[in-house]
């Protein structure tokens, strides 16, 4: 039996691998990690941008710094063409003996104020060394937006680990190689568990890489691991029930965007929607998902809350298979 | 006249495909998130807890009197409740134009909530010769700015007063465009009509094409009279038609007659070409879908960098707007705000245009070169 199992994992493998898709799915995440680590630097610096003369008094324009993304240009007519790009970039232009701020008109009114305040406080001469604060850290170096993305990214990697299944199915159904299944000496089961092994493992390294390259490399891999396996199961019957109700590539690409609906409506409703919402997304596997990824990926929660979110994703998922178990029996006997 | 029944044949067949009704059962699924679950308004005032209690309680009183004076209209503070992982504490509640703040009486509870939830929390002690200071508590990863503008912000060297007095005399000048208020649901729109209507062109497009080289149909194409443009265009015009039918499934019930639905449809049918043009040059160069998953990967992800923008104001990288998707999101923006400026929509939609037939001329130019070959 496993030897059966692993010959189609194998088989499944070199046909993957020939198209480059395992690999896609191994360098996806990585991917992700590599374009996370670029950009949430830059959203976690970001403030207001605003567009000054080189000319001005190096004093002024230093001052800005402290505060804001500063863009110095040769020319007012330069600074005013910076402003009437699309951009949300403020300009400070001498007039006077005193400053004027320049607006496109179309800015959010928080980033104008932000700008006014600067001036008001440069104006009386104040700067941030005349302050009254002390600061206490928590010692946290991670900014909840990259755990977000990368929350994201693991759950991306699962439901790519089904897609990979799908596509596979397709494939044998195409060659007309699946219903040959049926006079193989491979078992129905043996076949699923055969067909399953890359929608998991695949995505599993690729993930873990991520983790490493992202700077989570201290997260608990074993609670990771559990909730990626849980989850799986998900992708996975979505996978196969694509796979066989599916005869081409367009219907499977269409059902696969079905998926991603509940997937990114979790994340926006776990990070976006008042308390009395939540209980709308509480039948969605992915929300739990997400809400233990998080925990983990922050380190807050405890070995039971991890299990107490396992437990109901697979049990989500029980019910989802056994709704679908007749169908997909029925789809590998045809 | 080939080209207008190989479209409506292309079409008749694309209305009985499974495919054709998940695009609409999603535009429903997507207008009904709109209609029920994202609020129109939402509640955006900053949270802040802070613990004064170390203070004398005159220093207390004369704290309270300070917000007030920072506001137009006397604030009355509110006696309110707040529970901290599973215990309550009471606090008094200010709610200014900007902010709710909330004066715990316990500063356990505030550095609970600030390292708990990542709240704000702030403990005010007293300092030299009778000064307040603030502490702040922090994650660790806020940014220099952001704890300079916190120091800014809290300083003894001037009268709150004249800092406000300050704001209104201060000169602003605007270029004169409009301002776009945008409530959180038609916020939310331009997205959805970017990702869902415009550039799924480009990923739903190959599927298309791959499935008819993969039954020969396009191997015919050449023992045909009928030319391989007709052919790619009439399935460029069958997604368009679909887009088309999606974003007004999704904007017409929402914004009724608010938007200029001329604008609209350019934005809609030109981007859908250009984006299913790119569709069909990628399926050039590969022999099914799971050999160009990774091109068609690479480029959603890229084009999806800018929504991140989109719904960052501050953070907006300048290379940003050479992704297209960026133009698409700000022009579907500018529509869905009302007014609409009519001359940028006009400058995108003619770019899509321009690059869309670009990449078509390219694309029928390799169909005819590989045509045996698929």
């Amino acid at each position: 039996m496993v030897k059966k199992i692993t010959a189609i994992f194998l088989r499944d493998m070199k046909v993957s691998l020939r198209d480059f898709i395992a690999l896609y799915i191994i360098a996806f995440p990585l991917i992700f990690a590599v374009v996370i680590n670029l950009f949430v630097p830059g959203i976690n610096e970001a403030t207001v941008s605003i567009a000054m003369l080189s000319g001005d008094d190096s004093a002024h324009i230093d001052y800005y710094r402290d505060y804001a993304q500063v863009e110095v240009f040769e020319t007012p007519g330069e600074v005013t063409r910076r402003v009437a790009q699309r951009d949300n970039l403020v300009g400070i232009l001498p007039e006077n003996n005193d400053y004027y701020i320049l607006v496109q008109g179309n800015e959010p009114e928080g980033l104008v104020d932000y700008v006014k305040t600067l001036r008001a406080y440069e104006y009386f001469g104040v700067s941030s060394a005349d302050t009254s604060v002390e600061f206490v850290d928590f010692g946290r170096t991670i900014p909840p937006m990259k755990k977000l993305f990368v929350n994201v990214a693991i759950m991306l990697g699962s439901v790519l680990g089904g897609m990979l299944i799908a596509l596979n199915i397709v494939e044998e159904k195409v060659d007309n190689t699946i219903s040959a299944i049926n006079v193989s000496p491979v078992s129905r089961i043996g076949f699923i568990i055969g067909k399953s092994i890359i929608g998991i493992l695949v995505p599993v390294v690729g993930i873990v890489i991520m983790l490493i390259v992202t700077g989570f490399a201290d997260v608990n891999l074993i609670q990771i691991l559990m909730m990626l396996l849980a989850s799986s199961i998900i992708s996975i019957l979505v996978g196969f029930i694509e796979g066989i109700n599916n005869d081409d590539v367009i219907n499977a690409a269409g059902n696969i965007k079905i998926l991603f609906l509940p997937l990114m409506g979790s994340v926006a409703a776990a990070e976006m929607l008042a308390d009395k919402w939540q209980k709308f997304f509480y039948w969605i596997p992915f929300y739990w998902t997400y809400k233990a990824n998080d925990m983990i990926l922050s380190k807050s929660g405890t070995w039971g809350e991890i299990l107490i979110y396992t437990a109901i994703v697979i049990a989500i998922s029980a019910l989802v298979f056994a709704a679908l178990a007749p169908k997909i029996r029925k789809g590998l006997e045809g | 006249m080939k080209l207008w029944y190989s479209f409506i044949k292309e079409l008749q067949l694309s209305s009985k495909s499974w495919y054709f009704y998940i695009e609409i059962g999603m535009a429903c699924v997507l207008l009904l998130i709109l209609v029920f679950v994202i609020p129109a308004e939402s509640d955006d005032k900053v949270d802040e807890y802070l613990y004064a209690g170390g203070l004398p309680r005159d220093y207390q009183e004369l704290l309270y009197r300070g917000i007030l004076d920072e506001e137009d209209e006397p604030i009355p503070g509110k006696r309110v409740e707040i529970e901290v992982e599973d215990d309550s504490y009471e606090a008094l509640l200010f709610v200014t134009d900007t902010r709710n703040l909330y004066f715990v009486e316990n500063l356990e509870a505030v550095r609970t909530l600030a390292d708990k939830e990542g709240a704000i929390g702030i403990e005010i002690v007293t300092g030299k010769e009778g000064s307040l200071i603030y502490r702040y508590y922090l994650q660790g990863y806020e940014s220099l700015k952001l704890k300079n503008l916190y120091r800014l912000l809290h300083n003894d060297a001037v009268n709150p007063e004249f800092i406000r007095r300050h704001l209104e005399v201060q000169t602003v000048k605007s270029l004169g465009e409009e301002s776009l208020s945008l409530n959180n649901k038609e916020n939310v729109l331009p997205v959805f009509l970017t990702y869902n209507g415009s550039m799924m062109g480009l990923f739903i497009i190959a599927a298309y094409i791959f499935l008819d080289k993969q039954e020969g149909i396009i191997r015919a194409y050449a023992v045909t009279t009928s030319s391989i443009w007709h052919y790619l265009l009439s399935k460029v015009g069958v997604l368009t038609v679909t887009m088309i039918t999606t974003s007004l499934l999704i904007v017409v019930p929402l914004m009724g007659f608010e938007v200029n639905y001329l604008n609209l449809l350019a934005l809609v049918i030109t981007s859908a070409f250009a984006f299913s043009s790119l569709g069909l040059l990628v399926t050039t160069y590969y022999r099914n879908m799971m050999q160009s998953f990774g091109v068609f990967y690479i480029l959603i992800v890229a084009m999806m960098v800018p929504s991140i923008t989109y719904f960052l104001p501050g953070f907006e990288p300048r290379w940003v707007q050479w992704i297209p998707t960026y133009h698409l999101l700000e022009g579907f923006k500018d529509i869905i705000a009302g007014g609409g400026n009519g001359p940028y929509i006009l400058k995108i939609s003619l770019g899509f245009v321009l690059g869309g037939l670009l990449l078509f001329v390219y694309a029928n130019h390799r169909f005819k070169k590989t045509l045996t070959l698929s």
